[in-house]
């Protein structure tokens, strides 16, 4: 067996569980939604409703993609395929740089950089492992489709067009890794790209133009310079076509040979973008543990808040779109006044109410995010430096809450401030601006809910802190802004925060839910520090 | 902080770990303004007694007092005054080594200027550099410095100059020497049995979780036996007849045995009497002490 061989065989073996979560989580979440999609759509009548209804809203398109046909297989890939799509692109971008760049970090390149192969050797078994691993995704995902009973062409097609996002991304990933100096710096560069590719192909569908009977979305140039958009564009269950899959096969050689190139020609540990010296001394903020919890999270924050404040903006920039949509088409309007009954609200409210919650579910992330330093601290060991000092220990994690929900605030804020921003310059009045901000500040109440329970589980079981964080998210995700299409029950879409956030301007501020969230949130965030106080450390 | 009878006071500690015991009772006495050295095998459970001294875990069982206080109860207290430096110093990767020598000494009140330049040039580290970039040796080095550039009233090393190289290892003893003059405590975890031996003033020697040896190098020594190298043997002697001699290698006229301490004396007028050409002695190393209690046949340790 050769070099390559035996090193796709051992990563993958390393991989294993991580890849399987992945995968069967996204197969799982593709046959959820799929399955909603056949029952809650099953006559035509309804499909052609919900796509007239899409077709005609720009916001719609924005957060889900161009309907390509009103089959039942045509109305999931549009509702769902963009989410699908990102989830590929972030498997493949994380599992490229653990075994790549977070390699180096770790040390662990330099024993198989020693071993008698070449140097790209280890870079072209992450890479062969990827192709592999895509292919198992796409495999799932069309099984998942054949599964609910759709037609297996489209449901093969829809496996491929997920890969192909996968592999695209997992290559750029590749050439973050051989840029970037740090695991963390190559990780955080690739989602941003992910991002940008998902905004891109949102703003290039949401300026689509729809067809007579609306039943079809052409997309806008910005999809076309997106891998999200060119997967789109295959249209496994519309007008079916692999020919726009060439263009991601093409981009995956040429990024992934530069890659290799790149990796034969570099020094172990060496990065394009340097390392610079730093201070000799701390700043006064460096100097406290508050400050410190701030310092690290701030990169991660900026981050949050610069994707909470471009889709932000984004709803505000829309906004005239979106109205003159449906004012330039009496009989769109009444058509919308006839499928969705009492739902009279002005469309921009509508539009913006939407964004704006998924605002909320940003905020809630880099919040939980924040707390879960406090166990990646401990875990890592440098909890052992700082902990044997006078620093109290509940001070200690408690700066991590008040970081988190700072992080709230500032993701919130950055959204609806963007949000008011963009509506003042697309000719609203300056009342939108605070509105829009009041509009992003309702979820934060159900996001600080979910960090205090973060910070409780890091108190309790904080080996397991950081999957459950983020799970509880997801769940909330779900739950709350998912309920409906997924046909929750009532009560379980009531578990999550986030069903109880007031949808400014469409619903009224629901005080009470908002303060008790609040009074919950400050409660958990306590006797997370009380119950912390009392176990061991390292845990 | 002043305390009674020591600065670390601890009797029968125990710790679990669900079901398996890290420590069985464990006794450790360190005096004020000593070097104590704090040897065992790995696993043995040096770590754990660490992280119980500093408050970060909680003793299942056992007394234990650090400078007067209970390091559970009490952590806030024992932490004004004791300077801790983990066996394997991991840092943020994103600060430079000063700001992370600043921030940990700011929380213990910040540290002395001119000492840290000291230190800083003594250990030959470049304070501008992103901690990620630092080699083992240098985040060592970084912890070091932050340890002792605010003087505090007890030291805790737990296995300090791994990864250093041997100039910077003897730049470490001065200071710690320096620490003492200053009348400073330190308890120091190691393996480099030359180390403990150059600086420490009494031992403790732990095994899977208890305490197997404790007391000065000198009163170790005492019970312990010296090697003796002896050419040019008579074909008729033979030296495990003697009194106090033990495991005995004979090689045609050379021969090599152990002799206890209190039958030196009367080994030599044997040897003298038999004419021999060549005696070397080598007095008992710390080195024969530790593998005296390690090299029992038992293996493992316990966490």
């Amino acid at each position: 067996m050769s070099a390559t061989a035996r090193l796709v065989r051992f990563l993958l073996h390393r991989e294993r569980w991580q890849l399987t979560a992945w995968i069967a989580g996204i197969a799982l979440l593709v046959l959820a939604s799929s399955g909603a999609v056949l029952s809650e759509f099953a006559a035509e009548s309804a499909r052609r409703g919900i796509v007239a209804v899409a077709a005609a809203n720009p916001a719609f398109l924005f957060l889900r993609g161009t309907p390509d046909g009103i089959s039942p297989g045509a109305v999931f890939f549009f509702q769902g395929f963009a989410f699908v799509a990102v989830l590929s692109a972030l498997m493949s971008t994380f599992f490229v740089v653990r075994n790549t760049r977070a390699n180096e970090d770790a040390g662990r390149a330099e024993v198989v950089g020693a071993l008698p192969m070449r140097r790209e050797t280890p870079l072209v078994a992450c890479l062969v492992a990827l192709v592999l691993a895509d292919a198992v995704l796409g495999g799932a995902v069309a099984l998942a489709l054949v599964a609910v009973g759709l037609n297996a062409a489209g449901a093969l097609l829809t496996g491929v067009a997920t890969a192909s996002v996968g592999l695209v991304f997992g290559v750029v990933a590749a050439l973050a890794a051989q840029a970037m100096p740090s695991s963390r710096g190559a990780n955080g560069l690739s989602a941003a790209l992910v991002g940008a590719a998902y905004l891109l192909r949102a703003v290039g569908d949401a300026l689509g133009r729809p067809n007579a009977d609306l039943t079809v979305v052409e997309p806008a140039w910005p999809s076309w310079v997106s891998p999200i958009g060119w997967a789109q564009a295959v249209s496994p269950f519309g007008d079916a076509s692999p020919a726009p899959l060439l263009l991601p096969l093409v981009l995956t050689v040429v990024l992934g040979a530069a890659a290799i190139a790149l990796q034969r020609g570099r020094d172990l540990g060496a990065s394009l973008i340097r390392e610079r010296p730093g201070r000799a001394g701390a700043t006064r903020i460096r100097r406290s543990a508050l400050g410190l919890a701030f310092v690290q999270q701030r990169p991660t924050l900026v981050g949050w808040g610069i994707a909470a404040a471009v889709l932000g903006g984004i709803a505000g920039a829309l906004a005239p779109t979106v109205a003159d949509a449906i004012a330039g088409n009496r009989s769109l309007a009444e058509l919308i006044g006839r499928l969705v009954p009492g739902a009279r609200a002005d469309v921009v409210d509508v539009f913006s109410a939407g964004i704006l919650g998924i605002c909320g579910v940003l905020a809630a992330a880099a919040g939980v995010q924040a707390v879960l330093r406090a166990r990646s601290e401990e875990a890592e060991g440098r909890a052992e430096l700082l902990l044997p000092t006078p620093l109290r220990r509940g001070t200690w994690l408690l700066g991590h809450v008040v970081v988190g929900a700072v992080s709230v605030l500032a993701v919130a804020v950055a959204a609806g401030t963007a949000a008011g921003l963009a509506f003042l310059l697309t000719g609203y009045g300056p009342a939108r601006v605070p509105e829009s901000i009041g509009a992003a500040l309702a979820h934060v109440p159900a996001a600080l809910v979910l960090v205090a329970l973060t910070a409780l589980l890091y108190a309790f079981v904080p080996r397991l802190a950081v999957p459950a964080g983020w799970l509880i998210l997801v769940l909330a995700l779900v739950a709350g802004q998912l309920g409906d299409l997924l046909r929750l029950p009532r009560w379980v879409r009531d578990l999550s925060p986030f069903a109880h956030s007031s949808a400014l301007p469409l619903e009224s501020l629901d005080v009470v839910a908002a303060l008790l969230m609040s009074a919950i949130a400050v409660t958990g965030a306590l006797c997370a520090t009380l119950v912390f106080r009392r176990r061991d450390i390292p845990a | 902080m002043s305390a009674h009878g020591g600065a670390i006071l601890a009797a029968a500690l125990t710790k679990r770990f669900g079901r398996s015991i890290a420590l069985a009772g464990l006794d450790l006495s360190v005096e004020h303004g000593e070097i104590h050295g704090f040897l065992g095998p790995n696993g043995a459970g040096k770590s754990t007694t660490i992280r119980i001294l500093l408050g970060l875990m909680r003793a299942s069982g056992g007394d234990l007092r650090v400078l007067g206080s209970d390091p559970w109860r009490d952590a806030e207290a024992v932490h004004r005054a004791v300077s801790y430096v983990p066996g394997d110093v991991s840092l943020w990767p994103n600060l430079t080594g000063g700001e992370i020598i600043d921030l940990l000494t700011s929380l213990r009140g910040g540290a002395d200027p001119a000492l840290r330049r000291r230190l800083l040039e003594d250990f030959e580290l470049d304070p501008r550099k992103k901690a990620r970039t630092y080699s083992k040796g240098n985040r060592q080095k970084v912890g070091l410095v932050a340890a002792l550039a605010r003087p505090a009233e007890l030291y805790v090393f737990d296995e300090p100059t791994s990864g250093l190289d041997p100039v910077m290892e003897s730049v470490f003893r001065d200071h710690v020497r320096r620490i003492r003059g200053d009348g400073g405590t330190v308890l120091l975890s190691s393996h480099i049995l030359s180390e403990v031996e150059h600086l420490c003033d009494r031992v403790t020697i732990i095994r899977r979780g208890v305490t197997v040896e404790t007391g000065t190098l000198a009163a170790m020594r005492g019970v312990s036996r010296a090697t003796f190298r002896v050419t040019g043997l008579p074909q008729s002697a033979d030296p495990a007849v003697l009194p106090g001699v033990h495991i005995v290698e004979r090689e045609g006229d050379r021969a090599e045995f152990e002799v206890e301490h209190g039958d030196t004396a009367a080994v030599l007028s044997a040897l003298g009497h038999w004419a021999v050409t060549g005696i070397t002695v080598t007095p008992p190393s710390l080195e024969s002490l530790f593998l005296r209690h390690y090299g029992d046949p038992v293996v493992g340790g316990t966490s």
